[in-house]
Parts: C-alpha cells; structure tokens; sequence
C-alpha cells in the first residue's frame, strides 16, 4: 500500500516564478487495484506520480511505501526502491534512438547486473506477449506508435515490478491502440499488480477495469 | 561479485554503442585527438632518438679536439704545438687531423673533406673499416665506415648525401677548385656506408697530401688535434692543462659536442612544438566543449536512464568509460603512428624542420629509442584532461531530476 501524508511539491521555491503544484495531499492507494488520477492540465497529476514512483521528493509531507516512510532516503535508496519496484510507462514511449527495441527493453535490468542470457529471455517473453517479438533486433526509431507503446510497456515490466505507473498511456494512441492498452492493463492486475495511472481520457477512467478514480484540481484533490 | 562484472560489462557495451550513436561528433573528434597525439609524440621521438643516436656516434670521438683561436677565430693549427701537448701528464696520445668546408656552388652545398688517420686508409684488404677513437665504448658507433675502399692520392671517398646530390659514384669523378684557383680532378674510390650517415652524409675523405694541396696548408700546420687522455676523470684537467701552456688553443671535450647536439635538437623540437600548440589548444578548446557540454539528446538520455533505474553513479561511470574510450584510442593510434612515422618512414612529415635546413639531407633510418618518461607526460597532457573533462557532466548529470523523462512532450 502506498500512502502519502500532507504531501506538498513546490517549483522554483523562494523566486518570483515559485509554483505550488501539490497542496497537502492525503491519499492512500490500494494494492492489487487499478487507480487513475483524473484532472485537467496543471492539476499536479504528474507530480503526484512522480512522488509516489520515487522520482522526486515533496517539498513537505511523507510518503509511505508498505508502511516504510520512504521520503528521506537517500537518493541511492530511492533508485533501487524505484528500479525493484515500480515499473514506469510514460506519456511518449522514450526509448533510445541508436539502439534495438531487445537493448532499450533490457536497459532498466543493466544496473543489477542480472546474467545476459536469462535477460534476454525473458526480455524477448515480454516482446513476445505484446506481439512485437519480431521487432526485437529493429532500431527503435522504425518502429510505429503502438509498437514503440508496447516496447515501453515491456521495458517497464523487465524488473518484474509490483507497481506499475502510466503516465497518461493513451495520449498519444488512437482509440483501438487505446483499448489494446486497457487490455494490456487488466492483464496485469490480473497478475497481482498495482497499477497507478495518470489520464484525462474517458476510456481510461470509464473502463470497468478502474477500481477507483482520484479527482484532482490545482494541485489539490477533489471530493 | 559476478553481478558487478556483468553490470560493468553491461555498462561497457551501452557505452560503446552510445559512442557509436553519435559517429560523425565521435570519429571527428577521435582523428583530431588523434593526429594532435601522432604530432607531438612524434616530435618527441624523433628529437629523443636522433639526441640518443648523436651521442652513441659521438661516444666514438676523441675525448679531446685542440684547436687554435686567434683574435677567436679558429685557425690552422702549428704541428709544433703537438710536442707540448705529448708532454703533459695522463695525455695517452695526441694525433693531428686535417679537415676543413668546401662550398660546392654547382649544388649549393657545404662538403666535410677529412683525412682519415693514416693507420686507417691504409689497410687495403679492409672489407670494412671501422674508425673509432680507442676510448669508444663497446656501445659506441662508428664515425664512419669505409665499405673496402682504398684512398689513395688522387681519389675520395665520399658520403652518401654527395652521392645522391651529385648523382655519383665510384670510379666517377669530380672536379674542385683548389685554393689557387686550379682544378684538381679527383676519382671516387668508394662511397662510404650507409650506416653512419646521420654524421657522414656531407663528409669526403682525402689523402693529407691531396687536402693540403686543395686548401694550400703547409706541412708545418694542421688543422686541429685529437687528444686521447689515459684516465677519463682527468678529461677537464688535462683540457685545463692545454689551456695553460697554449693560451692561444682551445680545448674542446667531447662531453661539451653533446650538449651542443642535446640542445640544437631540443631546440628543433621545442620549435615545432611551439608552431604546434596553437593546434594543441584549439583541440583543447574544442575537447573541452564537447566533453564537459551535454547537448540536449545526452540530456534527455540520461533523465530516462535515470527513470528507469540507473543510479547517478552508473551514468558518471558510463561518461567516464565515454571519455576513456576516446581518450585511449586516441593516445594508442597517435603513438603508434608516431613510432611508424619516426622510425620505419624517417619523418617524412616534419623532415624538413627537425634534421635541419639544408641542401644536405641525411638519409637515414633511427634506431628506435624511446624515453618512457616522456610517454607517461604526453599521456597525463592528453589523456587525463579529457577524461576529466568528461567527468564534469556527472555534476550535471546529478542534477536532472529522474522525472525530467515524464515530462518529454516530444521525441
């Protein structure tokens, strides 16, 4: 369970240009459950879920991860929280140009130094569960929208994680790569895992699948 | 442990194929690295090599050359001063030599005329004859070398530079203007080896007779000595000796030649690196800028690398590995180019300003002695600025935020 306390994220604090992007934020989420975060542009959706993947630090409050406040740790610690344990999926797919879809999908496992061979299987399972085992050796740059979509999914899942966090997944997908995508999502909570999600797409937070929708609005949640 | 060494390797390998990303910026910049390495070490071979070749040959010379200064200017030297010299004590032997520069007008070019002692020439069943002064050492090369040629009155032996110059050779002959303003007409006996030609390139050997008759010397004079001295410590005190009972001669030791070619070839190789350095500190400048900057491509690499789980210390490591990588290929070609450079194609490149301006080139191949000293300053001039040039984008590297990668709008 991850659960954040009064959590506040100030930009460009103490100059003229200082922003607040999250106002005392509380908000507990459930394991094993798909939760999106709704809300228009600049509603702090994204800095929320930054917070709580571990990839930056409120200004003020705490963030819990299993009960274990994890917002004073060192930065160290934070990546190793965040490479074992959170599987990243953003808005643009940010793979490496230069490199084959097998390199990019197999990058996040480099840093724990996992055996070659046993990487690439299962790195070409995940291709292959997402039916893009064939693009495996393509440069990334060949690769359609909903193929280099699919690529980021599996490089998300390579470290096995328990969470997965989405940043506005579909924003970028037409309506039947959309769906593909929401399917890719109930098969993961099928699986067990949590699954945290940015959008302001209906057919994000309308689907069936979506335990619970957080309603957000200048950095502040709604209800 | 294994897990360390597979993530190091994973870190090589995403290096590697990081620098091959970027081949034009790379490439480009690894052949000016390159080249500024081959320039200054081969300026820093040859020097130290033809430094170290100079005092091989001249271990060989006399320990002592006695000339006569008037006014400080040298002149003949009277063969009546020998006696004096032989009588000083730890003076081993004293041997006159006579030798002097003739312009060549036709080709513009200056000829060393000697004449080899006489227990030399003289020895007609000599395949070759080495001459070397009897305190040479066993390391010491030889003067020169006569290839079984006899000089006889009327012939020359000449050097390999003369031969090429004049497109010459043995039984050839060549016409000098002697002292009188008449021609005397002299066949070559042989040309010498090409082993010694770093000193011999310009030298010709004549008979005593033949030289005095050329320059009009009488017997009463020669035109320097050679002094051998029994015990090596005494060298300074026996030329101090000379000094006292000649005042007008001048001692020259053998040790004071070697400084002389130690510092004109210093002098040689300080030049060209000085014309060189302003390429030095363009690379300089350029290798700096593009170490230490990370455009925005490296930037936006670096913040998904961070978000999907690599530590800032993986991304220094990798830059570190960037520059290394660079750095060393860059060091290692330019060396060995240098060292094929220098030593298997004469400098073909920087010939002309390191031997020396003049009509007389010698052709000749250097003994490849490097001096590991200078190896290690070029590599601390080259190699470790640049890596630690590339070392500064780990600061900056710190300072992106892992989320940075979310918040990419555009590819």
């Amino acid at each position: 369970m991850i659960e954040l306390v009064n959590v506040k994220k100030v930009f460009n604090a103490g100059n003229p240009s200082e922003f607040s992007a999250l106002n005392s934020v509380n908000l507990r989420i459930a394991e094993n459950q798909v939760t999106v975060l709704k809300g228009p542009s600049g509603s702090g959706k994204t800095t929320l879920l930054s917070i709580v993947g571990c990839m930056s630090r409120p200004s003020a409050g705490r963030v819990k991860l299993q009960g274990r406040e994890i917002t004073s740790l060192p930065e160290r610690f934070l990546t190793d929280i965040r490479r074992k344990t959170f599987g990243f999926i953003f808005q643009q797919p940010n793979l490496i140009k230069g490199i084959s879809v097998l390199d990019n999908v197999m990058l996040p496992a480099y840093p724990l130094g996992e055996k070659r061979s046993h990487l690439k299987i299962k790195a070409m399972n995940g291709l292959s569960e997402l039916n893009i085992a064939n693009k495996a050796a393509s440069k990334v740059e060949w690769l359609s929208g909903g193929e280099a979509q699919r690529a980021s999914i599996v490089r998300a899942l390579i470290n096995d994680p328990h969470i997965i966090i989405a940043d506005e997944p579909t924003a970028h997908l037409d309506t039947k790569l959309s769906y593909r995508f929401m399917e890719i999502i109930e098969k993961f909570k099928a699986e067990g895992k949590t699954v945290i999600i940015t959008s302001h797409d209906p057919l994000v937070y309308e689907s069936s699948m979506v335990d619970r929708v957080v309603n957000l609005r200048d950095g502040q949640i709604e209800g | 442990m294994r897990n360390w060494i597979e993530k190091q390797r994973y870190i090589i390998d995403f290096t590697i194929s990081s620098l091959l990303r970027r081949k034009v910026k790379n490439f480009g910049l690894l052949a000016l690295y390159t080249l500024i390495v081959f320039i200054l070490a081969s300026t820093m071979f040859f020097t130290y090599a033809i430094k170290k070749e100079a005092s091989l040959i001249l271990k060989g010379a006399p320990e002592i050359v006695v000339q006569k200064i008037v006014a400080g200017r040298h002149d003949l030297f009277p063969a009546s001063y020998i006696e004096t010299i032989k009588s000083i004590r730890g003076v081993a032997s004293v041997e006159s030599r006579l030798w002097g520069y003739y312009y060549d007008s036709l080709v513009s070019a200056n000829y060393t005329l000697l004449t080899p002692p006489s227990s030399d020439a003289a020895k007609p069943s000599a395949k070759t004859t080495v001459v070397e002064s009897e305190s040479g050492g066993q390391s010491a090369r030889p003067l020169y070398e006569l290839n079984g040629a006899v000089l006889e009155p009327g012939t020359l032996i000449i050097g390999n530079g003369v031969a090429r110059l004049r497109n010459i050779g043995k039984d050839d002959y060549m016409p000098f203007r002697a002292f009188d303003g008449k021609v005397m007409n002299f066949r070559i006996a042989g040309v010498l080896s090409s082993q010694s030609e770093l000193v011999s390139s310009d030298l010709m050997l004549i008979t005593g007779e033949d030289f005095r008759k050329l320059f009009g010397i009488d017997q009463s004079h020669v035109t320097d000595l050679t002094v051998a001295v029994n015990n090596p410590s005494e060298v300074e005190m026996v030329a101090s000796k000379i000094k006292k009972h000649l005042p007008d001669a001048r001692p020259i030791i053998r040790d004071e030649i070697l400084r002389t070619y130690d510092s004109i070839f210093n002098w040689r190789g300080g030049m060209m690196i000085v014309i060189f350095s302003a390429a030095v500190l363009a690379f300089v400048i350029f290798a700096w800028d593009k170490a230490s900057g990370l455009s925005a491509g490296e930037r936006r690499e670096i913040g998904i690398l961070k978000a999907v789980g690599w530590e800032t210390s993986d991304v220094i490591q990798m830059k570190f590995w960037e520059g290394a990588v660079v750095s060393l290929t860059a060091f290692f070609s330019g060396v060995i180019l240098a060292y094929v450079h220098v030593f298997f194609t004469g400098s073909i490149v920087f010939e002309p300003a390191l031997k020396g301006w003049s009509s007389l080139y010698p052709n000749f191949e250097l003994t490849p002695f490097v001096n590991l000293e200078q190896l290690t300053t070029l590599f601390f001039l080259t190699v470790v600025p640049y890596t630690v040039a590339t070392i500064v984008p780990i600061w900056r590297a710190a300072t992106i935020d892992p989320d940075s990668a979310m918040r990419f709008t555009g590819e």
